[in-house]
């Protein structure tokens, strides 16, 4: 990926330079809609914030609306007229409660979840209700994403939804801007608010679906060493000289008639360090890539593992926390 | 939005539609009907038995199906009735496949389009009912597919929308539309109107329920007897005329081929000379139901036309454009008329032309007539008139029809009709006997509503009568139905048709039917009849005509505005009631307010006893916040909590205000 990326096309080249134009325009308004008022979560949305805009079909009953409005003023047929009205007073009031069904909604958190690359990453939303009353509908969508389902919000309550966002390569990500939606009640008209989650999000490599397997007897590191009180009682072996005193079992070598001392060993676990020189694979992605299986795999074997990454190094350990700081490196790796 | 329709959902929309297109439904032919109701039935039942959903070939049969069905019986698309059943086949069809939201959607919108279609058709004051709950369902159902749209994904979070049930959705709709109502009143007595038409009316709106024809044969009138329906309605500027004077002259019929009375085309020339209103004059405002003919009608003699019509050399009252919509127009009438004091001699050709060799007995009894008063037209018209009432003629609606020589068969052997056949047979003989005489079509009569002061006359009031030409005295009316049958000219049709017929089961009920016209006359004159011209006089009563047309939008923009905003305060304040509905919490947010201002802010996720003892330490009397603060709490949380308790809690928080300390100790601490 990083090769082709250093063979990309040149930034503005000359047929692009409308949609360098379009680029342009939506930073600007981006730059507009931040001025306007807070973007970032947490924050309530207010006036501020809410825009509406009548929906497609809004267009369309629009349209029939105009029609019934038309015939009903040539024919002077005023029933025709009371129900183009009210029909209208319909819709005006359906755009006040569509604005009304997102004021003061708070938008408590975003939450994005960890992924590797390829799966979809769960941006977790929270809404509340600040004004005590309740929400219906609301809709988290992006750009080019299938919006999240729906959620409805009872009066002061808390709901959560949930946008899924495909990451492609690992890295640093930026959330994209999040638009919260809301149709009801009509769905003639949209009223929405944009916001920009502040984080980053680091997509991990995708672990490899094929990988040689783990290099654990090969390891060096991997040497049974002799442990303390602490560990557990092992066995019984001759006395040597430089065994402490208390360890020696003194009931037992009366029987035996020689020194015995007790021995006591830690459980041993494979210690492994994975370096990236070890991995095979064409490109520096596909290294990293059954680097990131190989996390898995000690992960899942519960072994000891460490990481030499270039420069970094993970010394080795184990558990959740360790795991994701390996994979974090990886991620961030290049 | 891809989302699936829930079944609740689809008969929704199902049942919205079917109540849009009611009356649609009971004026088109049963079948078609049958054919609507069964596709919309069928839809149904396939979403809650989760049968298999019809497949291309069905639906494309449905779908031209209906059209050839619909082509098949009204032979066109044009028309309205015929547009609007092609509309309501359509979306018949339409359900058949309505699986995807954007289907529901557009049915459902379609279905404010059929409710407002019906108008053209009738106005009447019960379809006002129609109107409100057909709305009212729409957008129901428009609220539940939205519903539907909000929970299209598949849900993965722990709340999905809940589905809102069917009777809630039904109730969140009548809300809405309650609320639009002001805002559509306002509209619809501010909108400007059109003062004529952008385009013309499409014909045959009414069914064929049109009133009056502008010829006359056998049965013609009779078929309007049954048709209790208002034709028009009267209201004057000074008292009614008599019963017996209440003849509504509708077309003058002068030509007769022996079976058909039709108009003359010289009739359609303005009059030589009109009546002056004087002393006796009749002023009144008739309201017209649509009847997709031009006839007027008015009293004798029409001093002028009305606006947008024209008077025609027989008095005759003629509309420029058919009437298709309530129509309402003033007249002038002067009873005391000569009406052609000089007979022209190419007229008097056509008051005296029958066709050859018919009615032989009449013409002989005409001949035996004039021989006895050779000379006094006006004693042999009371001689026959006198023979009808003396000689066994009956009035009836149950007769026979005629043959060739009609009058001769009505003379001499049935002896047994109503008003057409006295009134043909009349002029006949007139004619044989040398008196020029034409006949006169329209209604007699009415029902006077006292209480509401005005006339109703309905369609079973249509009569014809004749007018004969006498020396000195120009056009006279002689009506041979008076002479057989007084009753029926002074009580009118149904007296004298009194147990004959079983259109009216009681007395109650024709009463009734009065009654209910009231309001319907009501409705007519303050809301169908609200067109530019009253629109303008009530703009006027307000002083508000003289505005600039930019002044006038403003100012509709602003009661708009004005519609809108307690509406927007009367959402907020249903909120603000639940929110402050409970008393107990009124009284601390008051009292939490007083703290406020005495410089103590109560922080969010503290308890009132923690904010009690946090604002002791800064005012004066902060032991008795602290007692007040427990007993709130007691009250709020504890199990025991009475109104009175309540009640006197909220006394005692009235009556306490902090007292600040004083502002050296306040700054130490």
């Amino acid at each position: 990926m990083s090769s082709r990326r250093s063979s990309a096309k040149p930034p503005f080249p000359e047929g692009d330079r409308a949609r360098s134009w379009v680029d342009a325009a939506q930073v600007r308004f981006a730059a507009w809609l931040r001025r306007r008022g807070p973007v970032h979560p947490p924050l309530t949305l207010g006036y501020r914030q809410i825009y509406i805009l009548p929906t497609r079909f809004g267009w369309l009953v629009g349209l029939l609306l105009f029609a019934m409005l038309l015939g009903s003023l040539n024919f002077n047929n005023n029933l025709g007229l009371f129900t183009t009205f009210l029909v209208a007073g319909i819709g005006l009031l359906s755009m006040h409660i569509a604005h009304r069904n997102l004021d003061g909604v708070r938008v408590a958190g975003c939450v994005p979840g960890q992924t590797f690359a390829g799966a979809p990453l769960e941006l977790s939303i929270t809404l509340r209700d600040t004004r005590d009353r309740a929400r219906r509908g609301l809709v988290a969508e992006s750009k080019r994403l299938s919006p999240a389902a729906g959620v409805d919000l009872a009066a002061s309550a808390s709901a959560e939804t949930a946008l899924s966002i495909p990451t492609r390569r690992r890295g640093w990500m930026e959330i994209p801007r999040i638009r919260l939606r809301t149709r009801h009640p009509l769905g003639w008209f949209e009223a929405w608010s944009w916001f920009w989650p502040e984080h980053k999000v680091l997509v991990w490599p995708r672990p490899a679906d094929q990988a040689p397997p783990l290099l654990t007897s090969g390891s060096s590191d991997s040497r049974n060493r002799s442990g303390d009180e602490s560990d557990e009682f092992h066995g019984l072996r001759d006395w040597r000289e430089g065994d402490p005193l208390h360890r020696i079992a003194w009931k037992a070598s009366q029987r035996h008639q020689h020194l015995l001392a007790r021995q006591f060993t830690r459980p041993e676990r494979d210690r492994i360090i994975l370096r990236l020189t070890d991995a095979p694979g064409r490109s520096l992605e596909e290294r990293i890539s059954i680097l990131a299986r190989w996390v898995m795999e000690a992960e899942r074997n519960e072994f000891e593992y460490g990481m030499e990454l270039g420069a970094t190094t993970i010394e080795p350990g184990s558990g959740e926390a360790h795991r994701i700081r390996c994979l974090d490196a990886l991620g961030e790796f290049g | 939005m891809t989302g699936a329709l829930s079944p609740t959902t689809v008969l929704l929309v199902v049942g919205a539609f079917l109540f849009a297109a009611l009356p649609h439904l009971a004026a088109m032919p049963p079948w078609l009907a049958l054919v609507i109701v069964l596709a919309a039935i069928w839809r149904a039942t396939v979403e809650v038995l989760g049968l298999r959903r019809p497949n291309w070939l069905i639906r494309g049969f449905l779908t031209f199906g209906g059209l050839a069905l619909v082509i098949a019986h009204y032979g066109t698309f044009w028309g309205r009735r015929a547009a609007t059943v092609l509309l309501c086949v359509m979306i018949a069809a339409k359900l058949s496949e309505m699986f995807r939201l954007r289907d529901a959607r557009v049915v459902a919108a379609l279905g404010y389009f059929l409710i407002a279609t019906q108008f053209l058709f009738s106005q009447q004051l019960v379809l006002f009912a129609y109107l409100v709950v057909g709305c009212a369902l729409v957008t129901a159902a428009l609220m539940r597919i939205q519903r539907d749209a909000d929970s299209a994904p598949t849900p993965v979070t722990d709340s999905p929308p809940a589905a809102a049930g069917a009777a809630s959705v039904v109730r969140d709709g009548f809300l809405l539309m309650l609320l639009a109502v002001p805002f559509a009143l306002v509209l619809f007595t501010l909108f400007p109107r059109l003062a004529s038409p952008l385009w013309g009316m499409p014909e045959n709106a009414l069914d064929g329920r049109t009133g009056l024809s502008d010829e006359m044969s056998p049965g013609n009138i009779a078929s309007l007897f049954a048709d209790d329906s208002p034709a028009f309605r009267v209201s004057f500027d000074g008292p009614p005329p008599p019963r017996s004077e209440r003849y509504w002259r509708g077309p003058v019929l002068w030509r007769f081929d022996g079976r058909t009375w039709r108009r003359l085309f010289y009739s359609n020339r303005a009059p030589e000379r009109t009546p002056r209103p004087g002393p006796g004059a009749f002023s009144y405002t008739v309201q017209l139901e649509p009847s997709e003919r031009r006839w007027l009608f008015s009293l004798d003699y029409p001093v002028r036309a009305p606006e947008d019509a024209r008077l025609t050399a027989d008095f005759e009252l003629i509309s420029k454009t058919p009437v298709t919509t309530l129509m309402s127009y003033d007249v002038i009438s002067q009873p005391d008329f000569q009406d052609s004091v000089d007979l022209l001699q190419t007229m008097r050709r056509f008051a005296l032309l029958l066709p050859e060799g018919s009615n032989p007995r009449t013409r002989a009894h005409a001949e035996e007539l004039r021989r006895r008063y050779p000379a006094d037209d006006r004693a042999l018209i009371d001689a026959v008139l006198a023979w009808f009432n003396r000689e066994d003629f009956f009035y009836s609606l149950e007769t026979a029809p005629l043959g060739r020589h009609g009058a001769d068969e009505f003379l001499f052997d049935l002896r047994v009709g109503y008003c057409e056949y006295y009134a043909s047979a009349f002029v006949v003989l007139m004619r044989a006997a040398g008196i020029p005489a034409r006949i006169v079509t329209g209604y007699q009569g009415g029902f006077w509503q006292a209480a509401d002061e005005y006339l109703l006359v309905r369609q079973s009031d249509a009569h014809a009568w004749a007018e004969v030409w006498l020396e000195g005295q120009g056009w006279t009316r002689v009506d041979p139905t008076a002479a057989v049958s007084p009753s029926r000219i002074r009580d009118g049709a149904r007296s004298a048709l009194s147990g004959s017929q079983g259109w009216l089961s009681g007395e109650w009920l024709y009463q009734l039917r009065n009654q209910y016209d009231r309001l319907q006359n009501l409705w007519n004159r303050w809301v169908l009849g609200f067109d530019a011209r009253r629109q303008q006089n009530f703009l006027a009563s307000l002083g508000l005509d003289t505005l600039p047309p930019g002044v006038k939008a403003a100012l509709l923009v602003a009661l708009a505005g004005l519609v809108l905003v307690p509406l927007a305060l009367l959402l907020q304040a249903s909120t603000n009631a639940r929110r402050r509905r409970d008393r107990l919490d009124r009284a601390w947010h008051r009292l939490c307010g007083r703290l406020r201002r005495a410089g103590v802010r109560p922080l969010i996720g503290e308890t009132a006893l923690e904010t009690a003892r946090r604002s002791a330490e800064r005012i004066d009397n902060g032991h008795e916040l602290i007692t007040l603060a427990g007993e709130y709490s007691m009250l709020k949380y504890g199990p025991f909590r009475s109104e009175t308790a309540v009640s006197a809690f909220g006394r005692k928080t009235a009556g306490w205000r902090p007292i600040a300390r004083n502002p050296s100790s306040f700054n130490q601490s």
